[in-house]
C-alpha cells in the first residue's frame, strides 16, 4: 500500500474573505466556516477562535483534536464515521501541518475532557500547545448527558472531524511543501535484504473500555469494543482509519490527531528496511472483562507467531483497568517469544510512592513511560479562556475536584487552576510525542 | 543567611581513629573536618555546628547517642542537616542514616547524607532521605561534599531536587514525571529499546518492575455462624449528596454509612459515584455492588451471627495502590474495634 501525504505548513491563521492558504498563512471565512458546522442541528451555539504558541489562552474542557486535510481523490476524511465506509491507507491526501482543529464545550465538560495552555508553564503539557490552532467553541442541545460525567461528545466531536476536513479543502488544488511518502509491501514479498532484518509488529490497544455505544475508539466506524484483534496496515492509521473516543482520563487519551500521526508508527516506518522490518499493525483493545482481555492477547499472540514477527511494540491508551490488557498482552507475546517493549503512562499518585501500573510482571523488562496520571500540576490565571473554566471543578473532570480541605476547589477565584495530570489533554502521549519521561527520586 | 550542622565521625572529626571510636557525641562550634568543605561549597549558608560521635558508641548505644544528638540539638537553628560523607565505613554509614532519620523526624529538616553503594546504610535508610551515591575512599571527599552541597544547596534554595539519576543519589521509591534533558521523544526512546532488544545489546527501562507487595490470603472463617461481618466498596455507593465529597476518580477520600437495624440502600437515596462505569444499574438499585438486602436476608437465615452497622465506601478507578494502602490503615482498626471476623470487598 502507498500513502502520500502532500505537507502545507501553516505558520499563521487569519480569518477574512475567503478560506484560502498561501504563503504558510491560512485564511478561514468565519461565517461560511460557522454556518458550515450549523448544518448540524444539534448545534446550538458555535463560535471560531485563533489560538497560536504563545498566546495568552487556555482552553477547557476541550474534547478533541483533528488535523485538517483533504483526500484528493474524492473519498472521505473518516470512512465509515464522517463519510461512506471506504478503504483507507492508498492514495493522496493534502495535510495542513503544524495545525489542528480543537473542540472546546462551550459550557459543559466531563470526566474525559482536558484542558489546553497555549502558553507559560501549562504549554509544555500537552503537544497541542506547540500548534497553531483553529479553535471551535460550541455547545449542543445533547440535553440527556448534559449533567452526565460521561459525555459521548458525538456533536461536538463530529464537527471538530468535519470542519477539519471542511478547512483542509483549501489545499486541494494546490502543490505541497514536500511529501510523506510511506509505502508497504506484502509481508512476505520484501526481499532478502529486508528479510534478513528482525521482524517487529506494533500492536496499539485503543480505548474500547465502554459496554454503551458512542464511547470509544473507532475502526472505520466499528466500536472497538465489538472487534477482535486484527491486522492492518499501518497507512490506514494514517489515513484516518481510526478515530478517538470520549472515554478515559485525557491525559490518557490519543486524539484523532495523534492517530492520523502517530509518531510511534512513523519511528517503526523510517526504521523498516534499516534497522527492523516492519510487518505492521496488530489492532487490539481494552475491553473491561478479564476473559476479553485474555481473548485479545491470546489473538495477538497468535498473530503475531503466525507472521513471524520476532519483535513487538504494544502501546496502551489508558491506565488503570488498561493495564491488565497491557501487562496481560505484552507477559503473551514474551511467552511466545517475542521481544517486546511496551509504551504506557504510570499512577504512581501525588506523592510519586503508587505502584505504577495495576497489574505487574517480570516479564515486561522494556518499557517506556511517558508520565504520571496523578502529578499534581498547579497553574497561573491566564488572560483569555475559551470554554469554560469551572467544568474542571463542576462536571466530573477526571484530574478536577470541587472540593478538597487542603488543596481547595481545582479551579480558584483568580483564575489559577490547580488539578492532576489526568486533566491535561491528550498529555502523556503513549502515542509516541513525549518529551516527558518517568524518573526516580 | 541558612544555617546547617554537620555530623561526622571520631575520625574525620579529627579525634582519633580505631582506638577513638567509643568516645560519646560532642557538638563544637565552628568547622571541623569536612565541614569546612561544605562551608565553601554551599550558597549562603554557614555551617554552625559540627557534631563527632564515636563509630562504635553509635553502634552499641544507638538509643542514647540519637537522644543526646537530638538533646544537642534543641533550640538551635538548623535550615539543612548533613552527615558523612561515609565513604564505604559500613558503621559510619549506619550512623549517618540513624541520626538524619532521627532529626528529620524530631525538627522536620532537610537531611543529606552520602555513602558508597556497597555499605548497609543504603538500603536501611534510602527510601527515608537524599543519600549521595558516595566513593569507597576518602581520596573521594571533594567530589562527595560537592555532590552533597549541589543536592543540599537546591533544597535551601527551594528549588526542585533533579532526579536520582541526574543528581546522584539513591532512588527513594518515589517516582514522578519529568523533561528530559535530551528532549528525546517516546517514539525515539522506544526504537532505541527495541533494536536493542533484538539485537541482545543492553537497554535500561524506563519502568523498572518493583517487588509485587502481594498480601497473603487470610484462613479461612471457622465458624460463619458466629461470625461478625463487615461490607465494603470500591464502588462509590454513597448517599445522593455524597456527604463526604469522595472523589469519582483517583479517590483519597472514603466514608461510611449506617446500615444498622432495618435500614436499606434505595434508589434515590443512594447512587454511585464512580466514574469508571455504567452508572445506571447501580444508581437504580445500590444493592447490585453493595448487596446490603442480600446480606440481611441471610443474616435473618443465620447464615452468620451479626453485621457490622456501617458499609465503606470509596472509589476504586485511577486510585493509586497507596492511597488505597492508606484509606485502609484508615478503615481497619475501625473494623477491629468493633471485633470484625470477616470483610466482603465489592469491587466493580
Amino acid at each position: 500500500m502507498r500513502l502520500e501525504i502532500g505537507n502545507f505548513y501553516v505558520k499563521d491563521i487569519v480569518f477574512g474573505e475567503k478560506l484560502s492558504f498561501d504563503g504558510g498563512v491560512l485564511t478561514i471565512n468565519k461565517d461560511e466556516a460557522l454556518a458550515f458546522i450549523r448544518e448540524d442541528d444539534r448545534i446550538t451555539e458555535a463560535e471560531l477562535y485563533i489560538a497560536k504558541p504563545g498566546d495568552k489562552i487556555r482552553m477547557c474542557p476541550v474534547k478533541e483534536a483533528v488535523e485538517p486535510r483533504i483526500r484528493l481523490d474524492g473519498r472521505g476524511l473518516f470512512p465509515g464515521y464522517t463519510s461512506e465506509l471506504a478503504p483507507a491507507g492508498d492514495g493522496a491526501l493534502h495535510a495542513l501541518k503544524n495545525c489542528s482543529v480543537l473542540v472546546v464545550g462551550r459550557h459543559w465538560g466531563g470526566f474525559q475532557d482536558g484542558i489546553i495552555d497555549m502558553s507559560g508553564e501549562g504549554q509544555k503539557l500537552t503537544y497541542f500547545g506547540q500548534l497553531n490552532n483553529i479553535v471551535l467553541v460550541a455547545d449542543t442541545n445533547e440535553e440527556f448527558e448534559k449533567h452526565e460525567q460521561q459525555k459521548k461528545n458525538d456533536a461536538l466531536r463530529r464537527a471538530g472531524h468535519k470542519l477539519a476536513e471542511f478547512i483542509g479543502a483549501c489545499v486541494k488544488e494546490l502543490t505541497p511543501e514536500d511529501k510523506d511518502i510511506y509505502e508497504t509491501a506484502p509481508m512476505i514479498k520484501r526481499g532478502a535484504e529486508v528479510e534478513k532484518l528482525p521482524s517487529v509488529v506494533y500492536v496499539m490497544q485503543p480505548q474500547s473500555q465502554m459496554e454503551a455505544m458512542g464511547y470509544n475508539d473507532l475502526v472505520y466506524g466499528w466500536d472497538t469494543n465489538h472487534m477482535l484483534p486484527t491486522v492492518m496496515s499501518p497507512t490506514e492509521i494514517l489515513d484516518g482509519a481510526i478515530v478517538s473516543g470520549s472515554f478515559m482520563p485525557v491525559s490518557s487519551k490519543w486524539s484523532t490527531y495523534d492517530m492520523q500521526n502517530t509518531p510511534n508508527l512513523r519511528a517503526l516506518m523510517d526504521a523498516h528496511g534499516k534497522t527492523v522490518n516492519f510487518l505492521g499493525v496488530i489492532m487490539s483493545n481494552l475491553n473491561v472483562a478479564l476473559e476479553q482481555k485474555e481473548r485479545a492477547a491470546l489473538y495477538v499472540a497468535q498473530i503475531a507467531r503466525s507472521l513471524g514477527a520476532e519483535g513487538a511494540v504494544v502501546a496502551e491508551e489508558g491506565y488503570g483497568n488498561p493495564d491488565a490488557d497491557f501487562v496481560g498482552c505484552l507477559v503473551a507475546l514474551e511467552d511466545a517469544g517475542v521481544k517486546t517493549v511496551g509504551v504506557t503512562n504510570e499512577s504512581t499518585g501525588r506523592d510519586g510512592h503508587g505502584q505504577p501500573l495495576v497489574t505487574l510482571d517480570e516479564k515486561c523488562d522494556a518499557i517506556v513511560s511517558c508520565g504520571n496520571v496523578g502529578e499534581l500540576i498547579e497553574l497561573p490565571p491566564m488572560e483569555t479562556v475559551l470554554g469554560e473554566l469551572e467544568a474542571l471543578r463542576r462536571d466530573g473532570n477526571s484530574g478536577g475536584w470541587d472540593y478538597d480541605e487542603i488543596l481547595g476547589p481545582s479551579v480558584r477565584e483568580d483564575g489559577s487552576i490547580i488539578l492532576e495530570n489526568n486533566g491535561i489533554f491528550c498529555g502523556d502521549q503513549v502515542c509516541g510525542w513525549s518529551p516527558k519521561q518517568m524518573m526516580e527520586f | 543567611m541558612k544555617k546547617a550542622i554537620l555530623y561526622v565521625n571520631q575520625f574525620f572529626g579529627q579525634i582519633g581513629g580505631e582506638d577513638k571510636a567509643g568516645i560519646e557525641p560532642e557538638i563544637h562550634e565552628g568547622q571541623i573536618g569536612p565541614a569546612i568543605q561544605f562551608a565553601k561549597e554551599l550558597k549562603d549558608t554557614e555551617v554552625t555546628h559540627t557534631i563527632i560521635c564515636g563509630d562504635n558508641y553509635m553502634g552499641s548505644n544507638t538509643e542514647e547517642a540519637t537522644a543526646a544528638i537530638l538533646d544537642m540539638l534543641e533550640g538551635k537553628d538548623i535550615d539543612i542537616f548533613l552527615a558523612g560523607p561515609a565513604f564505604q565505613a559500613g558503621r559510619y554509614t549506619v550512623a549517618c542514616g540513624t541520626i538524619c532519620k532521627a532529626v528529620k523526624e524530631r525538627f522536620g529538616v532537610p537531611v543529606v547524607t552520602s555513602m558508597n553503594e556497597e555499605t548497609p546504610g543504603v538500603d536501611m535508610f534510602k527510601k527515608d532521605m537524599y543519600i549521595l551515591k558516595g566513593g569507597n575512599i576518602a581520596s573521594k571527599m571533594r567530589k562527595d561534599v560537592k555532590a552533597m552541597a549541589n543536592v543540599a544547596n537546591k533544597i535551601l534554595a527551594g528549588e526542585p531536587v533533579g532526579s536520582a539519576d541526574e543528581d546522584g543519589y539513591f532512588a527513594r521509591g518515589i517516582r514522578h514525571q519529568a523533561w528530559r534533558k535530551d528532549g528525546k521523544p517516546a517514539s525515539e526512546r522506544m526504537m532505541e529499546m527495541l533494536v536493542a532488544k533484538l539485537n541482545g545489546r543492553p537497554f535500561t527501562t524506563e519502568l523498572p518492575i518493583p517487588k509485587i507487595d502481594r498480601v497473603e490470603i487470610a484462613a479461612p472463617i471457622a465458624d460463619l455462624k458466629e461470625a461478625r461481618i463487615a461490607l465494603l466498596t470500591t464502588g462509590g455507593i454513597v448517599p445522593v449528596d455524597n456527604p463526604d465529597r469522595i472523589q469519582s476518580a483517583s479517590a483519597t477520600r472514603w466514608g461510611r454509612y449506617d446500615i444498622s437495624g432495618d435500614k436499606r440502600l434505595l434508589g434515590g437515596e443512594y447512587k454511585t459515584i464512580h466514574a469508571g462505569f455504567d452508572p445506571a444499574a447501580a444508581d437504580a438499585d445500590p444493592n447490585v455492588v453493595t448487596p446490603v438486602d442480600a446480606l440481611k436476608e441471610l443474616l435473618k437465615e443465620g447464615v452468620y451471627k451479626s453485621l457490622h452497622p456501617y458499609f465503606y465506601s470509596t472509589v476504586g478507578t485511577g486510585t493509586t495502590e497507596s492511597e488505597a494502602a492508606r484509606m485502609a490503615r484508615e478503615i481497619v482498626p475501625l473494623l477491629q474495634e468493633d471485633h470484625v471476623d470477616g470483610c466482603i470487598l465489592v469491587s466493580t
